[in-house]
Order: C-alpha cells, then structure tokens, then sequence
C-alpha cells in the first residue's frame, strides 16, 4: 500500500482553507487528514474554520423575494 | 447552439435568490441589488449567444453579474461610497481568530474558539462582510455562501485559480479582524477593555 510523504504543522496550515473548501485531492487529501489524526492543534484550527465557513453559508439567500421575482417573470416576458 | 428561451428563464429564475443575494452583497443596498440583477438578466438574455455551455450558465451569468456590477460603480464613481475597510487593512495577511483567540490570555476561556463562535451573531457577519473591499467581499461571498469551486471563482472573476486561492486567504485574514475586532464589544477578547478599564482606575 502507497504511504503519502508526511507533512507538518506549517505545511498543514498553509493548506487548511483547501481542506475546508473540498479543493484538496488524492495524495494532498491524504497527508493532510493524517496530519488532522496526529495534530490536536491543527485539527482545531481546521474544525474552527469549518464551523465559521458554515456560519457564513448560512447567510446563503436561497430565494429572492417575491417583488423580486415578480420583476424578473416581468422582464423574462418582455425580452 | 444557443440556449432556448425556456432553459435560460428556468435557469435565472433557479438562481435568483442566490443572485439578489450576491447583488445585495455587492452593492450592500436592497434597491441598487434589484437593479442590478434586473441589468444582469437582460445583459445576459442579449448576450446568450456566448454562453457555449450550458453547464457553465452559473459561473456565466454571475460573470456578467460581477462586470456589470463594475461597470455601473466606475459610472457612479463620483458618488460616496460605503465606508470599506482600508486596503491596507485588508491587504494584512495571516490573521487568524483562532490564533488571537489561543493567546495564553485567553486560556481562562476553556474553549476560547467555541466562545467566539457561538457569540458571534448573523448581523456580525453582515457587518464585516459589507466591510471587505469589494475584491475580497466578492470571493468570500461566492466561495462561503454560494460554495462555488475555486475553478468556478475563477471563470466569474476572469482570474486565475492560483489569485482565487490567495485572495481568498487574504479576504479571509481580513474578515477575521473586523469579526475579531467586533468581538471585543463582548468581550470576548477582554485585554482591550480590561486594560482600558485598567487604566481608568489609576488615579
């Protein structure tokens, strides 16, 4: 079984918005989850980041208003 | 081949809340937002000839979004703005609350993080969000809220995915401080008012 070559502490944080926004694959993936199981410390920082990003997902508009709406079925009729 | 009038109306009216959202988030006014995404859809209905894929409608249409968003405030350049943060501010990299809030000041919080994040309130997040410069709002606004992929940012914003990745950590850095700096009202990073209330004390 292929082992990733292992990374450290600045090598993790350089990548931790990577890891949080799903952009890491494959090997980097890798190396950075097993950094996370051995790093109490880059593990929280991590788990910070992915609650304060899901804190600002959560001001995530998924519908317009109706005006809004109302507007747009106007225009879409028009052009 | 173009795309029909039905597939372009039922893919604007999917993405018209996130699109008034990111308008509202651009331009931090509720009517200049409607405008705006009005503008879009029209700009976009004249333009659909360009738009090769339809699987790229997304990342095509906030493009148009975004430069049309651009084009009416260097119209309006003139007028006053909405009070940003600095650039200079901004351009401060590696702030990181979690980093502030782990100083051994802190360590009587028994989770100094966890505090921060269950205080910090949805107008906090508006505020400092609408106080990010517009490059940095922009690329927070569309990885955070919209969750769009990095390669995604980087066909809206016409840039490069490398900058995608360093603007966002700088807008990151900077939308840390102004939070961090908001959570000093509460407390949170007490050294600041307590000195203050320290120094009140001496006579």
């Amino acid at each position: 079984m292929k082992k990733v070559q292992p990374i450290d502490c600045e090598q993790a944080l350089l990548r931790i918005f990577e890891l949080i926004d799903h952009e890491l694959r494959g090997d980097e993936r890798e190396a950075m989850e097993e950094h996370l199981q051995t790093c109490k410390s880059c593990y929280s920082r991590a788990e910070f980041e992915r609650r304060l990003k899901a804190k600002l997902t959560g001001l995530r508009d998924s519908q317009a208003n109706a005006g809004m709406r109302v507007r747009i079925e106007r225009l879409l009729k028009a052009i | 081949m173009a795309i029909s009038r039905k597939a372009f109306e039922d893919q604007v009216l999917a993405l018209l809340g996130p699109l008034q959202g990111v308008a509202r988030r651009l331009t931090c006014n509720d009517t200049e937002a409607e405008d705006l995404v009005a503008e879009t859809v029209a700009r976009a209905w004249h333009a659909r000839d360009a738009l090769n894929d339809e699987a790229a409608f997304r990342a095509w249409i906030f493009r148009i979004l975004h430069n049309t968003f651009l084009s009416d405030r260097r119209r309006s350049a003139a007028r006053p703005e909405v009070q940003h943060c600095s650039e200079e501010e901004g351009e401060e990299e590696g702030f990181s609350i979690f980093e502030q809030a782990h100083q051994p000041f802190l360590l009587w919080f028994s989770n100094p993080e966890q505090e921060f994040l269950d205080r910090v309130l949805r107008e906090d997040l508006e505020r400092a969000l609408c106080a990010l410069p517009e490059h940095y709002r922009i690329v927070v606004v569309l990885s955070d809220l919209e969750e769009f992929s990095y390669a995604e940012i980087a066909a809206t914003l016409d840039i490069p995915v490398g900058t995608v990745r360093s603007r966002l950590a700088r807008a990151r850095s900077a939308l840390q401080k102004l939070l961090w700096n908001s959570a000093r009202e509460y407390g949170l990073s007490g050294t600041t008012s307590r000195s203050e209330g320290a120094c009140e004390a001496k006579p």
